[in-house]
């Protein structure tokens, strides 16, 4: 075996017992919230609205297409919203369909099959408002499940940005603040990658990065002339393994990453059960209560601080209470801001933590699609170098509006580029018929080179999420309504990533296919940050630099809701790094008596 | 690949479809190509094509291996069973969904607007037409690619992806065409950069 199975779920719970702390949400801030609050001797509970799935059977990672009576796609009676409907239809967008399930887009060409029961069923979560792509995982782990991996740390650049340009508000931490934690999360978590010593996008305590290969070692000694960089990907993936860890085993480079929509089954890729929650269940101090969905923060009447939590048991459809002395919300960013509208009280009419009015405002993401794709001609025909067993090909960090300042957008992006051979050949898109093209596909196979961008979306107050006041949930519960549109800043920025993407290929002498110049929907990054966010004003901010709600001194909020702004990182190592901070803070307040 | 046994590799395309239409050829290829070629499937065969007619299935899968022919690198379409994999995905296709009975309508559709401009070119039905003849027509479809815009063009943008999804998730694609190494246990070296490429 590669790894340890995961520990039994325990059959009952007890609900009559305090908990020193509840944790709403077993996603990378949940896990984390629960790792470090269990470390620090706290008792916790934690509750999960979905179920545990039986992972290693779902993601089914080395299954050969052939094997699979559809090749990977899902049921026919089920249906994977495409973009198209995401633009023309509007919220909820199940409604009205056909089939007998509707699942968000977030599947991989050949995974269809793998993910479906990961996603929400769009038909038991609908939600209005502007066009959206609300991607949400609910299950044991969440959305850490299948993860795009990309695992970078935030700088001051983006910590100080208001400093830097005048817009919006600086985060109430420093990069020196945060500078343990994400060292902490590298060590405990793994991650892979090479060192750039880039002030804008610091180093991490890297395990052996995945090497590049012929194309992606052109392309980054072609960068280097204008003074970009291109980094093997950074994945959140342990290539050296990780001793302390039984749940995990190191990457094999097998070549699963790139053909599903994600998903690891030997856990070499960092997913929550595996690397925060089974480990805490260890220390005998979690109890884990899955098929609980909160919804609401109870409050004691007399000192207005939160008491537990009423959730639905799933299964009976009953409301019932956990008790805590703290309560840590981490269910995603737009689930955990609906959570506290939802928790409305006398001391709290408009939503526990919700006295600033900022709550389900200041939302922020990353906005994505321009990018282009070409191929490298001196490598048609040659050997083809194995890339799909890589957790990523590579990474071109930020570079605009770091010393310079640009006219036209403020902010920057990052690419994501993939190249090389996969299981299924991207030249298949080769034009014609006959030998010609079979030809054609064979010696292009593994010659292919593409990037896309990822660019900062500005938090706005007025692009946020309320409750819907009519719609509901299958439980019963409001929905949300969302107003989110990108401004003229993504605008622009979108504008200017299709242009560079094909300059930096012509440069580097790819021959280029096609560029690709249309935003997708609001939400597609599925990097859905702010809504809840930190700082030092209690007027214009929801929490503290502890994720700690100015309003009730024992409500914690550690998902990216808390996020001031998006930066053009992936999220997740930010995420993660600030609960860890966050709920060791918690455990010295408990201590001091001071919640 | 054995040296000894060039015979079957070395037949032209021409001259295998002169030996026998259909399933028939694949057996010697597979036989001479090794254990990976894709088996006839002969209870499959006698079974019959599950959504098209006989007929139907006959022109899909000659369509299929035109696009996707055995060479002399490796087997094609047809011995990759491609045909048979797209009946069975439009098989499966329940027609009380709108949209996919708009899709299974839309491949017999666009079998009958090849068939249809084979007769406007040659005064022959596809299947009744000269090798060089079928080959004519996929090229005048073909031709339009890019954009695409009578039904027999249309058509031939969905026959081909159609026709290389099934092909390179088939054993003989990934394995004999494509010679795919992954989807195992790497020795280790697939991480950790190369000296020199940074």
């Amino acid at each position: 075996m590669l790894f340890q199975a995961a520990p039994a779920l325990p059959s009952e719970v007890d609900l009559k017992k305090t908990y020193d702390a509840v944790v709403i949400g077993s996603g990378a801030a949940g896990g984390m919230a629960a790792h470090v609050l269990t470390a620090q001797g706290l008792e916790v509970l934690l509750l999960e609205a979905g179920k545990k799935l039986d992972i290693e059977a779902e993601l089914k990672s080395m299954e050969w297409p052939y094997d699979h009576p559809r090749r990977g796609a899902m049921p026919y009676e089920a249906h994977a919203l495409t973009s198209n409907e995401y633009t023309i239809r509007k919220p909820p967008y199940a409604a009205g369909m056909p089939w007998r399930n509707v699942y968000s887009y977030v599947q991989g060409w050949s995974g269809t099959d793998y993910s479906k029961n990961i996603v929400v069923d769009e038909k038991d979560h609908p939600y209005t408002g502007t066009n959206y792509a609300w991607v949400r995982a609910r299950l044991l782990g969440g959305k850490t499940n299948i993860w795009g991996r990309l695992a970078l740390r935030l700088s001051d650049l983006d910590f100080k940005a208001k400093s830097h340009d005048g817009y919006g508000e600086d985060w109430p931490i420093s990069y020196a603040d945060i500078e343990p934690y994400y060292a902490k999360v590298d060590l405990y978590l793994g991650i892979s990658g090479h060192p750039e010593k880039l002030p804008h996008l610091p180093d991490s305590r890297f395990q052996r990065a995945t090497t590049l290969n012929p194309a992606e070692v052109r392309l980054r000694q072609s960068l280097r002339k204008s003074g970009r960089v291109l980094t093997p990907y950074r994945a959140g993936v342990t290539t050296d393994g990780l001793k302390h860890n039984k749940y995990r085993s190191k990457c094999f480079g097998r070549g699963a990453c790139s053909r599903r929509v994600g998903g690891c089954d030997i856990h070499a890729a960092f997913d929550s059960p595996t690397g925060l929650i089974y480990p805490a269940m260890d220390t005998g101090k979690l109890t884990l209560r899955t098929r609980s969905i909160a919804r609401e923060v109870l409050v004691d009447a007399a000192s207005g601080k939160a008491r537990g939590v009423a959730f639905v048991d799933e299964g009976t459809g009953a409301v019932l209470e956990a008790k805590a002395k703290a309560v840590v919300v981490a269910a995603s960013t737009l689930e955990s801001a609906r959570l506290l509208l939802l928790s409305k009280s006398r001391q709290h009419p408009n939503g526990i933590g919700n006295s600033s009015g900022h709550v389900g405002h200041n939302f922020c993401e990353h906005v994505m699609g321009p990018g282009a794709y070409g191929f490298v001609k001196d490598l048609v025909g040659k050997p083809r170098t194995l890339d799909d067993g890589r957790p990523g090909s590579f990474y071109i960090p930020r570079f605009r509006n770091l010393k310079e300042k640009r006219g036209d957008f403020i902010r920057g992006y990052g690419y994501e580029g993939g190249s090389g051979c996969g299981l299924y050949p991207d030249s298949a898109a080769a034009p014609g018929f006959g030998k010609a093209y079979k030809k054609a596909v064979r010696e292009g196979a593994g010659a292919g080179i593409g990037l896309g961008a990822f660019g900062e979306v500005l938090a706005r107050y007025e692009n946020g999420v309320s409750l819907d006041p009519e719609v509901k949930d299958k439980w019963g519960i409001p929905s949300l309504r969302f107003h989110i549109k990108f401004g003229d800043n993504e605008k622009k920025m979108a504008a200017d990533m299709a242009v560079v993407a094909k300059e930096m290929l012509e440069e580097a002498g790819v021959e280029v296919l096609g560029t690709d110049t249309s935003i997708l929907t609001e939400g597609w990054s599925i990097h859905e940050l702010g809504t809840a966010r930190m700082g030092n004003d209690k007027k214009t901010s929801v929490l503290n630099q502890y994720q700690q709600a100015h309003d009730v001194k024992n409500l914690f909020v550690v998902d990216g809701s808390s996020h001031v702004s998006a930066a053009c990182q992936n999220p997740t190592w930010t995420i993660m790094a600030l609960a860890w901070r966050s709920c060791e803070y918690l455990a010295e307040e408990m201590r001091k008596g001071n919640l | 690949m054995s040296d000894e046994k060039p015979s079957a590799l070395d037949l032209t395309r021409r001259e295998v479809l002169k030996m026998a239409g259909g399933a028939a050829v694949v057996a010697p290829l597979a036989a001479a190509l090794g254990p990976l070629a894709a088996p006839v499937a002969a209870a499959q065969a006698a079974a019959g094509p599950a959504f098209f007619t006989a007929a139907e299935f006959r022109l899909l899968d000659e369509l299929t291996e035109l696009i996707i022919p055995t060479d002399e690198h490796s087997p094609g379409a047809r011995a990759a069973e491609v045909a048979a994999y797209i009946d069975r995905r439009l098989a499966g296709y329940d027609p009380a969904y709108p949209e996919l009975q708009e899709t299974r309508e839309a491949w017999k559709a666009g079998l009958g607007s090849i068939d249809q401009l084979s007769r406007e070119m040659h005064g022959a039905a596809f299947m009744e037409a000269s090798e060089e003849k079928r080959v004519a027509v996929l090229e005048r479809v073909a031709k339009a690619e890019q954009q695409a815009t009578t039904p027999a063009e249309k058509f031939f943008g969905q026959l081909k992806s159609w026709t290389a999804r099934g092909y390179y998730t088939s054993k003989v694609g990934i394995h004999q065409e494509m010679e795919y190494k992954g989807n195992s246990l790497q020795p280790g070296d697939y991480a950790g950069i190369e000296a020199g490429s940074v």
